[in-house]
């Protein structure tokens, strides 16, 4: 392995494939134009592969750089496969319009209760709008970064206020099912991530959302 | 010498007046700093691309001497933050030799 490979190696390490192609690439190019001009400044063949190499720097520095702005191998994974589930739904139809029915049970049932004076038609109305809300997302023209980062604003205002209306004044006791929320929240964070490393053509459709 | 946060404004004034590839660019920087500024190279593509995902330069793959290269070229933003950035330097270092001249 040359002192080039061992440098790649290193600067590449949990890149996406597509990432690390890239990094290859254009670091062979760099390598390449400093070895000549080292050659051609009367360096030996050797020399020259040394000092290339050496002025690229510390491989691990460019590698915490290349992961700041290139995609990692977790976050092209989560690209790929980040709207399994909506895949998974439309994939069945029976199961795409059950679902979509749901929150419109919810929503009537929740009418229902609230003219009989039920104690549940809250609980219920908070549940099928945070439902409907999650479901009807891929059907609303949310297509530019604008649109999709209101629509984040609201989607995380209506979750948090389904917790808060589902339980009413026994939110405090049931805070415990907060811990429900780290996992969105995480794969929100990865988004973010995502969303600053991708040039906006490139973003596909649930990256908006 | 450090010149650490000044480097994504380096890159834009060497692309200011011609689109260039990596290599040349890093030796832009180098030679009109007289050696004073001088850097990692590996770091200079990690910056591009941030400059890229930012919109203030492009990439596209033009040939040199029979090799193809990534080129870069500054966009009509890029323009914009660079005017931005040089005010902002000029300010800032007129206010720092003022100090440091009264020393």
């Amino acid at each position: 392995m040359t002192a080039l490979d061992t440098w790649l190696k290193q600067a590449t390490r949990h890149l996406s494939k597509d990432s690390t192609a890239q990094v290859r690439t254009e670091i062979q190019e760099h390598y390449e134009s400093a070895r000549e001009a080292a050659t051609q400044n009367g360096a030996t063949a050797d020399e020259a592969d040394r000092l290339a190499v050496h002025d690229l720097g510390n491989a691990k520095k460019a590698n915490r750089q290349y992961r700041e702005v290139l995609l990692t191998s977790d976050e092209a994974k989560m690209l790929r496969e980040g709207n399994w589930e909506a895949r998974a739904v439309c994939s069945r139809p029976w199961l795409k319009w059950m679902l979509l029915a749901m929150p419109l049970a919810a929503l009537f049932a929740a009418a229902t209760l609230f003219f009989t004076g039920s104690p549940h038609a809250w609980p219920l109305f908070a549940g099928g709008t945070g439902i409907g809300l999650l479901f009807a997302a891929p059907f609303l023209p949310i297509y530019t970064p604008s649109r999709g980062r209101v629509f984040r604003v609201v989607k995380w205002v209506v979750l948090l206020s389904v917790f808060g209306l589902a339980f009413g004044k026994d939110s405090q006791t049931w805070l415990w099912l907060g811990y429900s929320f780290l996992w969105p929240a995480w794969i929100e964070w990865k988004r973010i991530s995502i969303r600053r490393k991708l040039p906006v053509s490139d973003w596909p459709r649930h990256l908006y959302l | 010498m450090n010149f650490k946060g000044t480097l994504p404004t380096l890159i834009l004034e060497a692309l200011r007046r011609e689109p260039s590839h990596g290599y040349r660019i890093a030796q832009r920087i180098k030679e009109r700093s007289r050696g004073v500024l001088d850097f990692k190279e590996g770091t200079l593509y990690p910056a591009l691309h941030k400059l890229e995902n930012e919109g203030l330069v492009e990439s596209y793959e033009g040939v040199e001497s029979g090799r193809t290269r990534r080129y870069y070229r500054i966009t009509k933003s890029g323009h914009g933050v660079l005017t931005k950035d040089r005010a902002e330097w000029r300010k800032l270092s007129r206010a720092v030799t003022t100090i440091l001249g009264e020393a």
